[in-house]
């Protein structure tokens, strides 16, 4: 992770943070250790939450509690009550800036904590569906305080949509069924960054794809790259792969489950749960067989089908596979953490709401990316700047 | 017409500086083709070959012709489809490279773009039909795409034998009847012609799939008059050709035709071997939905596993915006496909032969109307039926090659490598024709390798050199050959 080891070297300078409380929930995974270790070289001091119950991995928050004198709070498999109070619990120190990833943090916050809420002057959101429900939040007036939509700029969309989504989703569920995607009718619903990473990705393993798609432009765009394009009405009937990657709901219902041929396996790559009717599927099951391998659990339908559900519908790729390779995290964490520390350092010039990453931290991050990697790029000359920026030269 | 007084035959004499320039381009982008000019140079290996050659007239088939004239052969050439000539480059062979339009100096080449079936045949004739040398009128050697120069001399020969030419079967196709009449034309003329001209030829080097096909069927039924080598079959030919060439000039052909956007189209193949295999991955890079039909289970699976659905003509004929035959068999999309096509879907073949598409079952269509919309572009109109107007769909090059017809067909690095062993072959069967019995062969291993060996620099490409003990390890020597012969590549 070269972006956030020179940030770590930069920031033990510089200490941005120094004597503010950071609260984050995040998933514990060995690049989020890294996260919470930056913070805190930049002079935080931090407490942190699992984003989800299924995504911890005990060693690493066990080594960051131990090692590196994180508050951390998240163990593997709790149930829904205790992944509220782990957050609640990390929430407890009195945070000055917050972490978010999915809004759970951010919605407690303003839900169970009000008390804190006073203390809070910013934070950022590391997902898309979390922005949407801060976006929510502010359309309402709910909001109490600025929020950096850390989730979305255009290095991001790709470096970490496209190919992090896109190579963990495959990941997660060849590991959880090995199965062969070459040949295979794979339905990708969702043709955003990352819908189009999973489904580039399938087609360069083999598949024959399959994209679903609400929106009229991404559809378009999905059909120009070659991907057939159908209602998941239709393509409930020919998918033998279905990956979600909507950041939507009921995506894939009783209706799509219905004529799903035998043996359909249904991951979901987005961030919630709620993209696969899990309790649909439940109903129309005569018989679930959990746990027919790791993160696989094979619902009988009782008329000769049966439809093998990844990962509870939660997060294939985290919980199947290992979540986003590290360079992506790195990318990932490394905007997050240059638009916290800008935070930081312009504390009460923001107002309450969701402001976008500015610019030139996203370009920041991605020249230090690929220093790392010994990729130099060209510079505007002068002449070049003037050109672009003059209305008066034409051809 | 005799030979003597028609030292050629093209379109335009004055194109001839263009199509130098091209071919001065061309010999650039054909180092393989130029590297065996100059190996063989100073031998003239093929000094008193008389080569009849029957080969799409176009720029690099003109850098292969001055390769076997430059190192010791004579040459007449025709192409092996009506609309394939580029006839800057026909003219440009035909004046030669010390010759000017006023005082040409090149070899009789019979060619122009759009010749009739009846000029197509008559170009093949003359092409085979050499000043008399006192015993003979023929060549000794042929070079053929697509067999249809040997099939002349073999039906000339076999007809010669039965005493007379059939009468045409009622159901015969048009061009087979034009055939027949040729040849019954030369059997009155000039008796004996062809089975003296089988007897002095020493061998044939075919091009195309199509064309080794006829020369084992031919083999097989005991009815082939001299040996051949079968060039298509080399990796450096089928593999490059067949795929690379095809991947290229496909959607050329198609753009040209039409500039229709291939980006989310829904294409079919209908093939899925070299040749499909190159188209696929071609449509597919343009953005297009591309679907294969199959016969073979094997290339069916493969298809499959690379990720395009496999289904029947039957099953897209009403979705699909392109359709692409590449099949080398015949019937393969119907008059009555095409009248359930989609409106303006366009229709084209990249096999070698105009019998993938049933033009001759769309003509007859009662009601069709044709509208040309430019040369090699056919609108085809179905009569309005059930109240509806009717569709139209859009067919390339009239069903022939659409890759030659409506653009150029193989760029010259790939033509590179099929014509070098073109080349080779014919100095192996002219000058070791003792060697060979009457059969069709491949060249061998090493000369493949050879081949490819002289297209690496070009592309910048750094070979890695076995070590003794490594070449002991798996069995072969230093210089190869590397694989077993029957390792597929």
């Amino acid at each position: 992770m070269p972006l956030m080891a020179g940030l770590m070297r930069r920031f033990a300078d510089t200490k941005p943070f120094d004597g503010l409380r950071i609260a984050a929930c995040l998933h514990i995974t060995a690049e989020t250790a890294m996260m919470t270790r930056l913070l805190q070289a930049g002079g935080a001091a931090v407490s942190l939450a699992a984003s989800n119950p299924l995504s911890t991995q005990d060693d690493i928050a066990a080594a960051l509690a131990v090692n590196h004198g994180i508050a951390v709070f998240a163990r593997a498999g709790i149930d829904r009550r205790g992944y509220y109070r782990h957050i609640e619990r990390a929430l407890s120190q009195g945070p000055d800036l917050v972490i978010d990833d999915g809004g759970d943090l951010v919605n407690t916050l303003h839900t169970r904590a009000t008390a804190l809420l006073d203390n809070v002057k910013g934070g950022c959101e590391s997902t898309a569906t979390g922005v949407l429900r801060l976006r929510r939040m502010a359309a309402e007036g709910a909001l109490a305080f600025p929020v950096i939509a850390a989730h979305d700029t255009a290095a991001k969309r790709l470096v970490e949509g496209t190919c992090g989504t896109g190579q963990s989703a495959i990941d997660g569920i060849l590991r959880a069924t090995n199965t062969l995607l070459a040949g295979k009718a794979v339905v990708v619903a969702g043709f955003g960054a990352s819908g189009r990473g999973v489904a580039e990705r399938a087609r360069g393993l083999g598949a024959q794809v399959i994209v679903t798609e609400v929106d009229p432009v991404r559809a378009l765009d999905a059909s120009l790259r070659g991907f057939r394009v159908l209602p998941m009405e239709q393509a409930a009937a020919f998918g033998e792969v279905f990956v979600t990657v909507t950041g939507s709901c009921d995506v894939i219902t009783a209706d799509h489950l219905k004529v799903m041929r035998d043996g359909a396996i249904l991951a979901n790559a987005g961030h919630f749960d709620v993209e696969i009717d899990v309790r649909a599927l439940e109903n129309l099951a005569v018989a679930v067989h959990q746990g027919v391998r790791p993160h696989v659990d094979a619902y009988d339908l009782g008329d000769g089908r049966t439809v093998l559900l990844l990962a509870e519908g939660r997060v294939v790729n985290l919980v199947a596979g290992e979540g986003h390779p590290p360079e992506v995290m790195d990318l990932a964490f490394g905007i997050e953490a240059l638009a916290l520390a800008w935070l930081a350092s312009n504390i009460k010039k923001l107002p309450v709401g969701v402001h976008d990453v500015p610019a030139d931290i996203d370009a920041e991050a991605a020249r230090l990316v690929l220093a790392a990697s010994g990729t130099t790029i060209d510079a505007l000359t002068p002449a070049q700047q003037a050109y672009l920026e003059s209305w008066r030269i034409g051809s | 017409m005799s030979a003597d007084q028609l030292p050629f035959q093209v379109a335009d004499l004055s194109l001839a500086s263009f199509g130098r320039k091209e071919i001065q381009l061309a010999e650039h982008e054909m180092p393989g083709l130029m590297a065996v000019r100059a190996e063989y140079a100073p031998s003239q290996p093929l000094r008193g070959a008389k080569i009849t050659g029957s080969l799409h007239m176009t720029i690099q088939t003109a850098v292969l012709i001055e390769t076997l004239t430059a190192i010791g052969a004579q040459v007449r050439w025709a192409s092996c489809n009506i609309f394939s000539t580029q006839d800057h480059a026909a003219a440009a062979v035909a004046v030669g490279p010390d010759g000017t339009p006023d005082d040409p100096r090149g070899i009789p080449v019979f060619a122009w773009k759009g010749e009739t079936l009846e000029e197509y045949w008559e170009c093949a004739e003359l092409a085979l039909t050499w000043p008399d040398d006192g015993t003979n009128t023929g060549p000794n050697m042929i070079l053929d795409d697509g067999g249809d120069a040997t099939l002349f001399v073999h039906k000339g020969a076999e007809y010669e034998q039965a005493g007379g030419v059939p009468s045409p079967a009622a159901d015969d196709p048009e061009e087979w009847q034009i055939i027949l009449d040729r040849l019954r034309n030369s059997l009155a003329d000039h008796p004996g012609k062809w089975t003296a001209a089988a007897k002095n030829i020493r061998g044939v080097t075919e091009e195309t799939t199509t064309g080794v096909h006829r020369l084992y069927e031919m083999a097989k039924d005991g009815t082939l008059l001299f040996p051949a080598i079968n060039v298509n079959d080399s990796v450096t030919k089928s593999k490059f050709d067949n795929k690379y060439g095809c991947r290229h000039s496909l959607i050329d052909g198609i753009k040209r035709g039409t500039d229709v956007l291939i980006g989310g189209k829904v294409t079919l193949v209908c093939g899925y071997g070299d040749v499909g295999k190159g188209c696929a991955e071609s449509l597919r890079g343009q953005g297009a939905r591309v679907i294969v039909t199959e016969i073979d289970p094997i290339c069916a699976l493969q298809a499959a596993m690379d990720g395009y659905q496999v289904a029947t003509l039957e099953d897209v004929v009403g979705t699909a915006d392109i359709f692409v035959t590449a099949t080398g068999n015949r019937d393969v999309i119907t008059a009555d496909h095409m009248s359930r096509m989609k409106h303006q879907a366009i229709v084209g073949n990249i096999g070698h032969f105009d019998n993938e598409i049933d033009m001759t079952g769309l003509a007859r269509t009662p009601g069709v109307k044709r509208t040309i919309i430019k040369p090699q572009v056919d609108e085809w109109t179905f009569p309005a039926k059930d109240g509806r107007d009717g569709h139209a769909v859009i067919v390339l090059s009239e069903g022939r090659l659409l890759n030659l017809g409506n653009a150029t067909g193989h760029p010259s690095f790939v033509m590179s490598n099929s014509f070098t062993n073109q080349v080779i072959a014919q100095v192996e069967l002219f000058t070791k024709r003792d060697e060979y019995d009457v059969a069709v062969y491949t060249l061998p291993k090493h000369l493949d390798e050879k081949v490819a060996r002289l297209h690496l620099d070009a592309l910048g490409v750094r070979l890695t050199t076995l070590s003794k003990e490594q070449a002991d390890y798996i069995g072969v020597t230093v210089d190869g050959p590397y694989k077993p012969e029957h390792y597929r590549y």
